[in-house]
């Protein structure tokens, strides 16, 4: 079972504009991010199977993960 | 006019005169409505000098041509004043049914001048326009006034309301609708107050023109569909704005204890993911939104129902007076929104008279026998009432932040968090120099829906200051406010990254004029400036010193959490100015020079 992160906005943009990206399990969300090159700190949400998820989540095998940078508060 | 009621109202409450006058086509071509409209009329008809709570004082309420279409969000209009709180411009968003129900009507703008003998309200039903009594309605919160209101006329009817804030005239007043929605900053509900109309109430079954019915049917469903389609839907609305406290958090930008830092040790408490699992029972959104924001919740502890929190509420509410219980948080907002106060202003009116207690500046004795420290939520409580009645303390609250320091002295002026007199909304800027910028030159003061360039900092690196990012700010703040020029909601652009190309098509279509983006943004530049001249123009010696932000956020590094030890300079700070300056084409004391209104076309009008 694939587990896929999703990329949305300019986020892209660290990752050479691809908008998904195969990923292993058994890692954090934010180590995953430090190894493709993304800095934690400029993804404002993520979504694990459309949940709100902090950035310690261990992901499992078949997640599919989204992030997000731009966000408008209020 | 395609995409117009067509109207003005014009309503004297001094003499109960009530007439209408036809929508100026020019004013509509070169401010487009909306916030455009409200900008234009405030600078033009509301005298130089005028008591921002006197009788020459106006308050002008504008649709704009995508208000009550078939367009996703555009159900938004502006309500314009002269701010009781900053003594400038002041500008407020409300959402909800109003206004397509005031379109609807055939009115694209109201505007409310004099003052009434006696407490009124304003009857609209298509052409039955009345004044009418309401003095059994004066001293009401606002849900049972606007209970009473939809028992009587019927659930069509829409109703803006001011609760005992606006009727006191606390400086930060609010005007409720909807329940839950509010034009919230600038104490737009003060001024309502100081006129004694208590509420209007709108209904409209009239249709509006629009120039290409195919094309804008057509273009206002790709809207929707891309809406429907957007990635990121479903989170968006799960958590509505609440979905980016916690992030907040983890970068140091959620405002803590007054402002004296960026994260809060209890913020897990008064998360999004939080509120939905612990209070929220269900979604609630405007006219015509397919993404709605809103969260209607219920509180066990408290035994109450309100719509919200949202994320400015929860931050000013919640980790800026130390408070973290989502409860408590929802209780505050209810209280607030029924008592007709901004819950921005009186999160920041209230997190300062905290600090001064835990600096022993206040005691007791100051605070009517109340114990206003960090954390006591009851305590909260009880000043949000006595804000709204005048009552002891509370009175001097109700002046908003600026004035209660400086009448207080002893250095509190020092951690009193405002720009131009208006408490700083809820991002915490000591190490974030676009969105401190961005506060620093709003046009209402201390806000930050005209430029949100929190993330941004983010992404380019919080602490640089390059002619990249003043840019990046000048440009949301001519651009996004476009969304309230023409009565939509920026959030499915801002939160779905809905591509802003798709309402170019539906707005020609409905208008029958064709704007691109460029044409959309020297509108708004037109507007920033024409307010900018306003700020100058009622206040004396205005210059860059209005443009500085709290000395908190150059001078105070945060003693904890992920800003800790981190600190705009002032060098920084004044160059950012400088830059922004340059960049907008204005004088090295911030403002308009000569060329730039020549070349906005508003050198007449300022003149």
């Amino acid at each position: 079972m694939a587990t896929k992160l999703r990329v949305l906005g300019p986020l892209q943009d660290y990752v050479g504009g691809r908008k998904e990206l195969d990923i292993e399990p058994g890692h954090t969300v934010r180590d995953t991010l430090v190894s493709l090159g993304i800095l934690p700190e400029a993804v404002a949400l993520v979504s694990v199977n459309e949940e709100l998820q902090a950035k310690d989540y261990i992901i499992q095998e078949g997640d599919t993960i989204r992030i997000m940078a731009v966000i408008g508060g209020g | 006019m395609n995409g117009y009621g067509g109207q003005i109202l014009r309503v004297n409450l001094t003499t109960g005169k009530i007439i209408k006058e036809k929508t100026s086509p020019e004013v509509a071509r070169d401010f487009v409505g909306g916030r455009g409209f409200g900008a234009y009329y405030l600078f033009k008809e509301v005298p130089k000098g005028a008591d921002s709570l006197g009788p020459e004082n106006k308050l002008i309420i504008s649709t704009g041509p995508l208000s009550g279409l078939m367009i996703p969000g555009a159900g938004k209009c502006d309500w314009t004043t002269k701010s009781p709180l900053t003594g400038g411009y002041a500008s407020a968003s409300l959402g909800g049914h109003f206004t397509a129900e005031m379109k609807y009507a055939g009115l694209d703008t109201i505007i409310l001048e004099g003052i009434s003998p006696k407490p009124v309200y304003l009857f609209i039903d298509d052409n039955k326009i009345e004044l009418r009594d309401a003095s059994d309605l004066w001293g009401k919160g606002t849900f049972e006034v606007e209970k009473q209101f939809k028992d009587k006329l019927g659930e069509e009817f829409q109703i803006a309301v001011i609760g005992p804030g606006g009727e006191n005239l606390v400086t930060f007043a609010s005007i409720n609708h909807d329940y839950g929605r509010q034009a919230g900053r600038g104490g737009v509900g003060a001024v309502m107050g100081s006129k004694k109309v208590k509420a209007i109430v709108v209904h409209g079954t009239k249709s509006v023109a629009v120039a290409d019915l195919k094309t804008y049917r057509e273009a206002g469903m790709a809207l929707y569909k891309a809406c429907k389609e957007a990635e990121g839907l479903k989170e968006w609305t799960r958590y509505g704005t609440t979905i980016v406290t916690s992030w907040c958090n983890e970068v140091g930008a959620l405002p803590t204890r007054n402002f004296s830092a960026g994260s809060f040790e209890l913020g897990d408490n008064i998360s999004g993911k939080t509120m939905r699992e612990k209070i929220v029972i269900t979604d609630k959104g405007c006219f015509g939104c397919p993404c709605p924001c809103g969260k209607y919740s219920r509180s066990k502890k408290h035994n109450l129902e309100v719509e919200g929190p949202e994320y400015e509420t929860i931050g000013l509410l919640g980790s800026n007076l130390g408070i973290g219980d989502i409860d408590d948080v929802a209780k505050g907002n209810l209280l607030c929104d029924d008592l007709g106060i901004d819950t921005i202003s009186a999160g920041g009116v209230v997190g300062w008279a905290m600090e001064c207690t835990e600096k022993g500046i206040l005691s007791k004795k100051d605070t009517d026998g109340i114990e206003l420290k960090f954390g006591n939520a009851e305590a909260a409580f009880k000043f949000f009432e006595k804000i709204a009645h005048r009552e002891g303390f509370g009175d001097l609250l109700a002046e908003g932040v600026r004035r209660a320091a400086s009448e207080v002295g002893k250095g509190s002026e020092k951690f009193a968090i405002h720009i131009k007199g208006m408490e700083q909304s809820a991002y915490a800027t000591h190490a974030a120099t676009a969105m401190l910028l961005s506060y620093m030159t709003c046009d209402v003061g201390a806000h930050h829906n005209r430029s949100w360039a929190i993330t941004y900092d983010l992404q380019v690196g919080r602490e640089k200051v390059v002619p990249e990012k003043v840019a990046r700010v000048i440009w949301l703040q001519n651009f996004r406010p476009m969304f309230d020029v023409l009565g939509g909601c920026r959030l499915q652009w801002v939160e779905l990254s809905i591509d802003r190309d798709l309402y170019v098509p539906a707005l020609e279509a409905i208008t029958g004029i064709k704007r691109t983006w460029e044409d959309l943004e020297k509108v708004g530049e037109r507007i920033w400036n024409l307010t900018r001249m306003y700020w100058a123009r009622e206040n004396e010696g205005f210059d860059r010193v209005w443009d500085m932000p709290p000395s908190r956020f150059y001078e105070e590094p945060p003693k904890t959490g992920a800003t800790k030890d981190m600190i705009t300079k002032l060098d920084d700070v004044q160059r950012l100015l400088d830059i922004y300056y340059e960049q907008r084409g204005w004088s090295n004391e911030g403002l308009p020079a000569p060329e730039t209104l020549d070349r906005l076309g508003i050198t007449t009008l300022v003149a």
